[in-house]
């Protein structure tokens, strides 16, 4: 059980990330009507307000590069919390930002898992 | 004020921060500057590129550490520790991007919520691009705010001194002071059109002694 939570997380992180380097506008796919994301700081609610946040973000070509990875299941059934640490490479910047991540997965009735939960923050002072 | 890791000097020295949105040329810009591109310093911790810029007054040297970025800004605001301590300030938009002056207030209030009454310049970058989105008549917001607003063109070098020259005058409380030697520039990769540029300056001064429209944001949109 433990490990297949473990797999969920890991398996989920490399996704979100590719997707979220090569082609945002798929990370539609992975949030519903009642998603959460709070990105540094703001607050915005629901699939298309973060579909929107996510694709007119200020920067075109980035890379996360993940540190780590630990999940948990979480109090609703078959539900994963995911949480990363990583850095990001923007295009033209000279170095990486330092970022931290978290998702709430729960599954979907076709076998995988939406974001109902995502909080992202820079990491520095 | 320098990074821990970073060499300190016996004359003057001002902490000085540069914000406005992301790709507007802020990091070009420092980057002009060939002394302070040698000696510049990153702090990961803060996410900070500390750039010393020493230029030559007629009192003696005077450092400026530029603040810069590693991008933040793309993300939204930035954290306190970036402004705090603050002595001067270059607030950056570009003028081929008409988003990037809508948000002057934005960085302007982030700024003076952390650094009270310090000096500030706006530059207006990228002159010498043909297509201007934001003509300089229309640049009004810092009449309202009593900052310096100079057209500069990183690429060229155009008006690189004239933001450090205003600042130094207020830090000395000097307006007199003035620069006897130029620092080392990196040599211009664009030219701008300086009969262009002298009719935008002059319909600048001529917009200066127009009363202020009542709001900037509504007229511009």
């Amino acid at each position: 059980m433990e490990e297949q939570v473990e797999m969920v997380g890991r398996a989920f992180a490399d996704h979100y990330y590719n997707l979220f380097d090569h082609d945002r506008n798929a990370l539609v796919s992975l949030y519903r009507p009642a998603s959460m994301l709070t990105f540094e700081g703001q607050k915005i609610l629901g699939v298309d307000e973060i579909s929107a946040k996510l694709s007119q973000l200020s920067f075109d070509q980035c890379r996360h590069v993940i540190s780590t990875i630990d999940s948990q299941p979480s109090a609703f059934a078959g539900g994963v919390v995911v949480v990363v640490s990583g850095s990001l490479q923007l295009h033209g910047e000279d170095h990486p930002l330092r970022f931290s991540q978290m998702f709430h997965l729960i599954p979907t009735e076709q076998g995988s898992y939406f974001v109902q939960n995502d909080i992202f923050r820079l990491n520095y002072c | 004020m320098a990074l821990p890791n970073q060499q300190t000097v016996d004359y003057p020295s001002f902490k000085l921060v540069i914000v406005g949105d992301g790709g507007t040329g802020k990091t070009t810009f420092v980057k002009r500057h060939l002394t302070g591109e040698f000696e510049k310093k990153y702090e990961p911790t803060i996410g900070v590129e500390v750039h010393p810029l020493d230029f030559f007054t007629n009192c003696g040297k005077i450092r400026f550490y530029c603040w810069d970025t590693a991008g933040q800004e793309k993300f939204g605001g930035l954290r306190d520790g970036y402004y705090i301590h603050g002595q001067c300030a270059i607030i950056m938009f570009d003028v081929t991007a008409r988003l990037t002056y809508k948000n002057v207030p934005t960085w302007h209030r982030d700024l003076c919520r952390v650094c009270e009454n310090i000096p500030i310049v706006l530059c207006g970058n990228k002159v010498d691009v043909k297509n201007r989105q934001v003509k300089a008549k229309q640049v009004t917001f810092h009449r309202k705010k009593n900052l310096q607003y100079y057209e500069i063109s990183a690429k060229s070098n155009y008006n690189f001194e004239k933001p450090f020259l205003y600042l130094a005058r207020k830090l000395a409380g000097d307006p007199n002071l003035h620069f006897v030697e130029s620092p080392a520039l990196a040599p211009p990769e664009v030219q701008i059109d300086l009969a262009a540029q002298q009719q935008h300056e002059a319909e600048l001064a001529a917009a200066a002694s127009q009363p202020l429209p009542d709001d900037d944001d509504e007229a511009f949109d």
